[in-house]
């Protein structure tokens, strides 16, 4: 695939930004064709390079320290004897 | 008004679709509860309330669609109604000055912080769920919802009620906000400008 060939568009038609493609990429939004482009356009584009290193970083880390939050068991059993009296 | 199709369940479908479908998303849900109210005991009422309501309407949801995305929804929705305007929040965010702010040529900076990566790699836990947790929650929810639970922009959109391009200028707005948070805490610990 050619630089040149851009799989990204635009909703008004218009040519994309550098951010636009970045926020695609980083929402989970772009398609197997977009992320490849993107990761060819990252060779050559270093603003792009360093913005989507720092923020897939801040994405892991969202990931690996917030979601450690688990459900008191006392809850579920709550929750399920609850159910069983209106059913 | 289209009516929404019914399925009819027989009581032991209802339990089956409750105990399969539902209840393993109950880990995320209890999440998602304390990241919104920010509250053990909250969370934990928001979760009860949430499933029970899922029963009870439970001929409202279609066998084989997201029911993940809809027992989001409901939470969130509970959320809104029953303790927000209670909450100590600070009031709704002005999307107004949101949507601005998008719209301007101000989103074409690349970097919006002196962040930088290896100042990231020392942050042990609390710094970043310290940094979520202090955004309005509007901002908060999009994050978890897109980062931590990996909802796409059309269920997003439907969680929560407002349009695709809504929650994509929402969704920059609070990883922005979100970095300049970091950039403090990132000073803080020694980290100078590049």
């Amino acid at each position: 695939m050619s630089l040149l060939d851009n799989p990204f568009t635009n909703q008004d038609g218009k040519k994309v930004t550098c951010l636009e493609m970045l926020q695609a990429i980083l929402d989970g939004d772009a398609t197997e064709e977009q992320q490849q482009y993107f990761s060819k356009h990252m060779d050559e584009c270093m603003p792009c390079y360093r913005s989507h290193e720092l923020d897939m970083q801040i994405k892991q880390l969202i990931k690996s320290k917030c979601c450690g939050n688990h459900v008191p068991p006392d809850l579920i059993e709550k929750i399920k004897s609850q159910v069983n009296s209106i059913s | 008004m289209e009516e929404t199709p019914r399925a009819k369940y027989t009581e032991k479908e209802k339990v089956s679709v409750f105990n399969n479908e539902f209840l393993p998303h109950i880990n995320s849900m209890y999440n998602f509860g304390y990241r919104l109210t920010l509250d053990e005991d909250d969370a934990k009422d928001l979760v009860q309330d949430t499933y029970l309501k899922a029963y009870r309407f439970i001929e409202s949801f279609q066998k084989g669609t997201n029911a993940k995305a809809w027992l989001f929804r409901i939470l969130k929705n509970s959320f809104i109604n029953d303790y927000r305007k209670k909450s100590k929040e600070p009031n709704k965010v002005d999307y107004q000055e949101v949507e601005s702010y998008y719209n301007s040529d101000d989103v074409d900076r690349q970097i919006t912080t002196d962040l930088r990566v290896e100042s990231l790699q020392d942050m042990i836990g609390d710094e970043i769920s310290n940094a979520l947790n202090s955004l309005d929650v509007d901002f908060r929810t999009v994050i978890i919802l897109c980062d931590l639970e990996g909802f796409k922009y059309d269920e997003m959109a439907k969680i929560l009620d407002i349009p695709i391009g809504t929650v994509r200028s929402r969704l920059h707005r609070a990883r922005n906000l979100l970095k300049d948070k970091l950039s403090v805490y990132a000073k803080k610990m020694g980290y100078k400008n590049p």
